[in-house]
């Protein structure tokens, strides 16, 4: 390892190179830096009187942790986070990965249309859409529902889905399946046991990032559920943000709502890398 | 198979735009009578001093947070796309913005700048050792339009840098050594090889960047929600008239309007940057 950072030559442009790594690695760090450290602050770190707030809590702890998972108010946001992100995954992959292998494998009618809507449906912001979703929900009686917010989050998530499995399903060579029906395979048990197998691993990546676009959602939920007994957890702490409570709370919750998040993000990178690139972003 | 994403899809869309319109078109004051089709919504937001705040504060939005959002891939991409140890690790790790959810980010920059008593203050104050101090006294950054802002601003523009990164990387990856090495044995310094080669064979990366990014930063909501509550883009605005006055009327054709905007400065972007390429492809 070393050897090879000394293989790179002392220039002026390697030198600029490095300082500018650095600089970006500091600037994406601090945020994140911050978080931790407010999240682990002991009181006297963060009420100080008029002196400066340390850039690191005097005694660090894990007590705000404790506390906030000692509460039933967390556990219950949590629950239905992950009982909405379960709907939407439900419904967004029984909607979208046949779609996307049809797409992937055969020229039929609509597909521009498909598309074109599936840009446009990008083009109007959230803010924009949820407006008449929530009007409509709110007549069929879908307001303040589990299968309401996950019927909304699904459209969302929708684009996705679609991208990552048709990038997905197009490279799984169609040989494979032509040589199963040569050996008299059916069409549905090509499916079963040579495509899904083989796409296994990509369809769940899909699955978890439909899972975490549900998880952190705010503009939808917030429209759907937020006057109601539903809270999911960006909810749950938008609510407190409202009550100006201690800084550690707030920045303890946002850990436990950003963790699975960054966790889930840093493995799947690379099936989320094709779904941004293809221009359905988020 | 294909039918219902179909169906999802499109019908989503026209109920989205069925409501936006006739809502948009109707007069809540006219009573159950005559209310649609009426323009009063439109002819009430195009008066109001503060629609008209709105919408300047979201072009100027778009017009500072695209380019800002361009560099900043740039400048992520290009440390990326050379050969050192630990590359991996380090395009991860800068992927780690886009993995934080925007309302956490939003809320750890709330209370950063927050006032009296924040980070911000503490350092522009000179409390801590290694910064001179710059202000007298804390100042609220969240009383002031510019600020409070420009503060989303950069939080937003924090959050999207590892989108605009992967797709110039992309780019990047795709233009070949072979065609460097030729320019250097001819003599092409560093800065030639950026303008005549990186550039225009980038190009088609930085063009679905900035039109992918300016939609976006039209569309922006949940920063300036949390960290400019008092001066509003038009996706807050939005959010206000909904929720706070009732005036569905006005909201919806607020969105109609920002709807427009931002087909319209698609439209303009696109054709801006097909000129550009001639332009630059040309020499």
């Amino acid at each position: 390892m070393i050897r090879q950072w000394w293989r790179l030559h002392i220039n002026r442009v390697n030198v600029v190179w490095f300082v500018v790594m650095l600089l970006m690695i500091i600037v994406v760090a601090l945020p994140v830096y911050f978080m931790i450290k407010y999240s682990i602050s002991d009181r006297s770190s963060l009420l100080t009187g008029g002196e400066a707030i340390p850039l690191w809590p005097h005694h660090p702890t894990l007590r705000t942790y404790f506390y906030i998972l000692s509460y039933p108010d967390f556990y219950k946001a949590a629950f239905i986070s992950f009982k909405i992100a379960f709907l939407t995954i439900l419904i967004s992959m029984m909607v979208g990965v046949p779609a996307s292998y049809v797409l992937a494998r055969y020229h039929i009618p609509g597909k521009a249309v498909l598309l074109v809507s599936l840009i446009s449906i990008r083009l109007f912001p959230d803010i924009v859409s949820i407006i008449p979703v929530a009007i409509a929900f709110a007549k069929l009686g879908l307001h303040d529902t589990y299968i309401g917010a996950a019927l909304a989050h699904a459209l969302l998530a929708l684009p996705y889905v679609l991208y990552i499995c048709m990038g997905i399903f197009e490279s799984i060579p169609s040989d494979l399946e032509r040589q199963a029906a040569i050996l008299g395979a059916g069409k549905g048990q090509t499916l079963l046991r040579i495509v899904l197998p083989i796409s296994a691993t990509g369809l769940a990546a899909a699955a978890i990032y439909t899972f975490l676009l549900s998880w952190d959602e705010f503009i939808f939920s917030y429209f759907l559920l937020g006057l109601g007994e539903l809270r999911t957890l960006p909810l749950y702490l938008k609510q407190k943000m409202s009550y100006s409570p201690p800084q550690d709370i707030i920045m303890a919750i946002s850990m436990l709502l950003s963790l699975p998040v960054i966790l889930f993000t840093l493995v799947l990178q690379k099936y989320m890398r094709s779904g941004m690139t293809a221009g359905a972003v988020k | 198979m294909f039918l219902p994403t179909f169906l999802y899809l499109v019908g989503f869309l026209i109920l989205i735009f069925y409501y936006l319109v006739t809502l948009s078109l109707t007069n809540a004051d006219a009573g159950l009578a005559g209310g649609f089709p009426s323009l009063a919504n439109y002819r009430y937001i195009f008066i109001s001093a503060e629609f008209r705040s709105a919408f300047l504060n979201t072009v100027l939005f778009v017009l500072i947070g695209t380019p800002l959002e361009l560099i900043a891939g740039l400048v992520l991409a290009l440390i990326i796309h050379k050969q050192f140890p630990l590359r991996g690790w380090v395009r991860s790790f800068f992927i780690i913005p886009l993995a934080i959810p925007a309302i956490v980010s939003a809320i750890i920059l709330y209370i950063l700048f927050a006032y009296p008593n924040g980070h911000v203050n503490n350092l522009l104050m000179g409390q801590y050792p290694f910064f001179p101090a710059i202000l007298e006294t804390p100042f609220n950054f969240r009383a002031s339009a510019f600020y409070s802002l420009g503060i989303s601003l950069i939080g937003k523009v924090w959050r999207d840098m590892p989108i605009s990164m992967l797709i110039l990387l992309a780019g990047l990856t795709s233009i070949t050594q072979d065609q460097y090495a030729a320019a250097e044995t001819m003599g092409a310094s560093e800065r030639q090889k950026f303008r005549y080669i990186t550039l225009p064979l980038l190009l088609p990366s930085i063009a679905s960047v900035l039109l992918i990014r300016s939609i976006e930063m039209w569309k922006e909501f949940i920063f300036p929600y949390f960290l400019a509550r008092r001066y509003r883009l038009m996706g807050t605005l939005i959010e206000e008239l909904y929720h706070d006055w009732h005036k569905t009327g006005e909201a919806t054709a607020v969105s109609v309007v920002l709807v427009a905007s931002i087909i319209l400065s698609a439209i303009l972007l696109f054709w801006f940057l097909k000129r550009f390429r001639q332009a630059l492809i040309r020499i």
